[in-house]
């Protein structure tokens, strides 16, 4: 128990930073293909598609780095917290259109991911990042000086 | 002090904002003032290829050929996409199609004409690979327009629905 105790923030923590740091990749070295993805959302304009897929990746890339890192790790978190709420907005609103589209989350091409399952998957993302935030804040009640 | 730790917050949020941005648009500086000026997105690779490969062509020239009624556009995408939506004026011809019954593509459109490919732009590859196919059988002046039909809607040009 003290041991789950010890290691879950850290784990949490650090497997959010990862799965972030593992979708961003990808995005970076393709993004003509996650323009194409972000395109298929028809929420952006043309250039405006380009340009998300341009700065997106980076943004998701710096904040998992940096939840693995411990390095701000609030503010991170709060960064990863707003994107995942924009993906659950995008995503609901392709479902809500009945777009048939894949959610262009990580490799780009391949087999489609169903949105619902996206949406599933960025609900689970919001959830860990809400204790991430919560850890922290312990954290820096109790460790004050 | 609560008050100064969510401006602290706020702040390096802006921080880690802006740089994201700044490693974003110099990483893909090409790409994106290609994407700005409608230019294609995906170079022609070798010179020699120049034979087999079909031009890419940019959104205003296709559309002063269309206006002008010097070119055709074909729609390499499936019928039923194409009956979706496609560029005002386009003609059908899904690369399923083309691919299966490649003699037929012989006399399919006049022999001089200039023939612009498209499909749903960005990553999309069927138009470059249907515009392989027009050249093979025998068309001289095929264009791809890489942007395709998103970038063609977005710019405000005619598109039309149904149709075969």
């Amino acid at each position: 128990m003290s041991l789950l105790k010890r290691y879950l923030p850290a784990a949490v923590r650090i497997s959010l930073g990862a799965v972030f740091i593992y979708a961003a990749l990808p995005k970076i070295a393709d993004p003509a293909a996650f323009a194409g993805s972000v395109a298929a959302y028809r929420i952006l304009p043309y250039f405006g598609s380009y340009l998300a897929a341009a700065v997106l990746p980076f943004l998701e890339l710096i904040c998992g780095m940096l939840l693995v890192c411990r390095w701000r790790v609030k503010t991170a978190a709060l960064i990863i917290a707003a994107m995942n709420l924009l993906f659950i907005a995008a995503l609901a609103s392709a479902i809500a259109r009945g777009l048939d589209i894949d959610c262009g989350c990580f490799r780009q091409g391949g087999a489609k991911t169903s949105p619902w399952l996206a949406l599933g998957r960025d609900v689970l993302f919001l959830a860990m990042t809400a204790l991430v935030l919560r850890f922290e804040k312990k954290d820096a009640t109790t460790a004050a000086p | 002090m609560l008050k100064n730790s969510w401006l602290g917050t706020a702040a390096e949020a802006v921080v880690i904002v802006a740089i994201s941005t700044v490693l974003g648009l110099s990483w893909n500086r090409t790409l994106l003032t290609g994407a700005w000026k409608g230019e294609p997105t995906q170079q022609v690779e070798v010179a020699q290829q120049g034979a087999v490969l079909p031009m890419p062509i940019g959104l205003a020239q296709v559309k002063e050929l269309s206006d002008a009624g010097q070119a055709l556009l074909v729609d390499a995408r499936s019928s039923a996409s194409y009956a979706e939506e496609h560029i005002a004026g386009a003609l059908t011809l899904p690369l399923e199609e083309a691919r299966g019954k490649s003699a037929s593509l012989r006399g399919r459109f006049p022999a001089g004409a200039t023939i612009i490919a498209y499909c749903n732009g960005f990553s999309c590859h069927d138009s470059m690979e249907l515009g392989k196919l027009l050249i093979q059988a025998g068309y001289s002046s095929v264009y791809v327009f890489e942007g395709g039909l998103p970038e063609w809607r977005d710019a405000g040009h005619p598109v039309a629905k149904g149709g075969k």
